[in-house]
């Protein structure tokens, strides 16, 4: 067991340094540098602009005047600053000083709370809680769905529930948002355009937004996999020794279709958190989407190679936790594993 | 796999008489654009006071709707149903070039893979895993803002950027897929039998492995469909889209996107501009998505 956990934690330090280099690689391919929207000439005129020696002097306090391989290394292990000091990069959890948000830095950004508040209401904290409601819509409200429209196929209401599920998984989720702030706030004024988020009820619906996608998936998942574990044998013999038909459809078929379900799972939770880029943008949510954007679109560095980080940590985290339930509730899975024909 | 095509399954499927009627109905909008559009979807009307029309069946608000222009115009005076009609032909634009691009490369990277297997295997996985754990959005941004300076933005290249930037990021979902049906093929007698006749490792993966994996191919062409049409929006949304890429310069990509984004400007005073574009996008991607049920249906059978 400790050996498959390390052998585990080195894939996952090589696939995190691999999607460190790719991005630092590709986002400084992009033309332009950090200072280039506030070199415009109206800036300039104006008095407002960053001028070339102001730009000399900025790149060589963000680090950018060394060359690339040297930025790389300054940002993963660190370097000496400019005072001869060294400081320790993104090992030891320091992801360097944001350019755009002058005087924090990435990680004050992410993690740290206002004053006097738990990490949940950071705005990583914000975005997590948001994706975990999500997911406990999609997960609550997909698998009971699909189990029923699998009890019973041939109905007139399994049909078009069907035919529903592929129109929501059609209807993309920018397109939902604006149609439900349309409805629900200017209409019939039921949320706030604005809302407080320290309310559970304005969560809601930016919530359900994330969800509808993932769940109607997880439905048509669940749907199929029930069907074909309908046709098993086992399945058969626990009917035919007389249980109940709920009670063959929770403990004998629910269970083992659980597995395909659960590893579905993961790009789900990674389709949620790429819809949270956008649905954040669309409902003003404090959390960490918008900051995403703004910071590609400006070329903030540090935050770009930050966020890539931590969001990729999360999804790692996730798909290390589904393999994990996937092996207890299927034990067959860890033994095909051993064996090494995966 | 897919050995013989069930005409009479097929004929008796609504679900694929409905996508099948809207890609042949969009296929022949798309492909007649020019003769069927009743205005020139570039050309600006603001002179003749033609400003932001509703739908011509809408008749209360201030300026009412006229036959002229059956869907309205847009703030710029363009008509929204030639809009429309021309958007048809990015979308077909879209899926016939970035999903088969990234299909090949992900169908050619994950035959091989299977079939040496070993170290090239192990560390093509490792690959893939790093790429698929990027923000795949944010992956695709980041390619189309390298090229967006790159390819000159007129018609089609404006969108080419988009389709490297799908291509770039689509093709590891594929490659995964082709992956593990190579390697459950491959354990399989005939392969062997067809090794042991001496045949050549091409021929082995172009006669052997890739007509019984062609089926995974095909469903995973079909799913990939709307999604790269949704990501034009998409990027249109966050504002990197091919639609006025140009600084200064005047649209130059007529899209459901588009269409979509410049609609929701004007909300209030006519939010079917908003509508009627996501209704084009859900029934593209509905019939694509029963299109690909279907398929999978008939490849499960076997």
């Amino acid at each position: 067991m400790a050996q498959i956990l390390i052998g585990k934690f080195l894939r996952m330090i090589t696939i995190l340094t691999g999607v460190t280099l790719i991005t630092f690689l590709l986002m400084h391919v992009i033309p332009g540098n950090p200072w280039s929207g506030y070199s415009s000439s109206p800036r300039m005129l104006l008095g407002l602009g960053i001028d070339k020696s102001l730009q000399d002097t900025l790149n060589h306090r963000f680090g950018l005047d060394l060359p690339l391989w040297r930025q790389f290394t300054r940002y993963i292990i660190g370097d000496f600053n400019n005072d001869g000091d060294f400081f320790c990069g993104a090992v030891c959890g320091n992801l360097g000083p944001s350019i755009q948000m002058r005087g924090y830095s990435v990680q004050d950004v992410l993690f740290m709370p206002p004053a006097g508040m738990s990490i949940w209401e950071s705005r990583f904290g914000y975005s997590i809680r948001l994706v975990m409601f999500g997911a406990l819509i999609a997960v609550g409200c997909g698998i009971p769905l699909g189990v029923l429209i699998a009890k019973n196929p041939t109905s007139g209401l399994s049909r078009t529930s069907s035919v529903v599920l592929a129109a929501l998984i059609s209807i993309p989720n920018f397109v939902l948002g604006l149609l439900m702030i349309i409805l629900l706030a200017s209409h019939l004024k039921i949320i706030k355009v604005l809302p407080d988020w320290d309310s559970p009820g304005s969560w809601i619906v930016p919530a359900i937004v994330l969800a509808v996608m993932p769940m109607a998936n997880i439905a048509r998942m669940t749907l199929a996999s029930i069907t074909n574990i309908m046709n098993e044998d086992y399945v058969r013999t626990a009917r035919a020794k007389g249980l109940s038909q709920t009670r063959v459809t929770i403990s004998h078929v629910l269970r083992n279709a659980l597995v395909p379900i659960i590893t579905f799972l993961g790009p789900t939770i990674m389709e949620m958190l790429t819809g949270l880029l956008i649905v954040e943008n669309l409902f003003s949510f404090p959390g960490f989407g918008r900051v995403y954007w703004e910071s590609v679109l400006r070329l903030d560095y540090p935050m770009i190679l930050g966020l890539t980080l931590v969001y990729s940590t999360t999804i790692m985290l996730v798909n290390i936790l589904i393999e994990i339930s996937c092996e207890i509730l299927d034990p067959r899975i860890r033994s095909i594993k051993q064996q090494g024909i995966q | 796999m897919i050995k013989f095509f069930p005409w009479k399954k097929a004929l008796h499927t609504k679900t694929l008489w409905f996508s099948l009627l809207v890609m042949l109905a969009l296929g022949v909008v798309a492909a007649l654009a020019p003769k069927i559009s009743p205005h020139d979807p570039y050309k600006l009307e603001i002179t003749q006071s033609k400003f932001n029309l509703p739908p011509m069946w809408v008749q209360e608000s201030s300026p009412p709707g006229m036959p002229e222009y059956p869907l309205g115009t847009d703030r710029y005076g363009r008509d929204i149903l030639s809009r429309l009609i021309y958007g048809t032909r990015t979308a077909f634009f879209l899926a016939l070039t970035a999903v088969p691009l990234a299909a090949i490369i992900g169908t050619l990277v994950g035959l091989i893979t299977g079939y040496v297997g070993g170290k090239l295997d192990a560390s093509m996985m490792l690959f893939t895993d790093t790429i698929q754990s990027l923000p795949g959005i944010m992956f695709m941004v980041i390619i189309v803002l390298i090229f967006r300076n790159m390819l000159t933005p007129t018609w089609s290249h404006g969108l080419l950027t988009l389709v490297v930037g799908f291509a770039a990021v689509g093709w590891v979902s594929l490659t995964r897929l082709v992956r593990i049906s190579v390697m459950q093929v491959k354990s399989q007698l005939f392969v062997e039998a067809a090794i042991s006749l001496g045949a050549s490792p091409q021929r082995v993966i172009g006669y052997h492995l890739l007509p019984n994996v062609l089926h995974v191919i095909l469903i995973w062409i079909v799913n990939n469909i709307p999604a790269v049409i949704l990501l034009e929006a998409v990027l249109g949304y966050i504002g990197v889209g091919v639609t006025g890429a140009v600084d200064g310069g005047e649209f130059t990509v007529v899209s459901w996107g588009g269409l979509f984004f410049s609609g929701r400007s004007s909300l209030n005073h006519n939010p079917l501009m908003v509508v009627i574009p996501s209704v084009c996008i859900l029934l593209i991607s509905m019939s694509f998505i029963f299109l690909g049920d279907f398929l999978k249906s008939i490849s499960q059978k076997e």
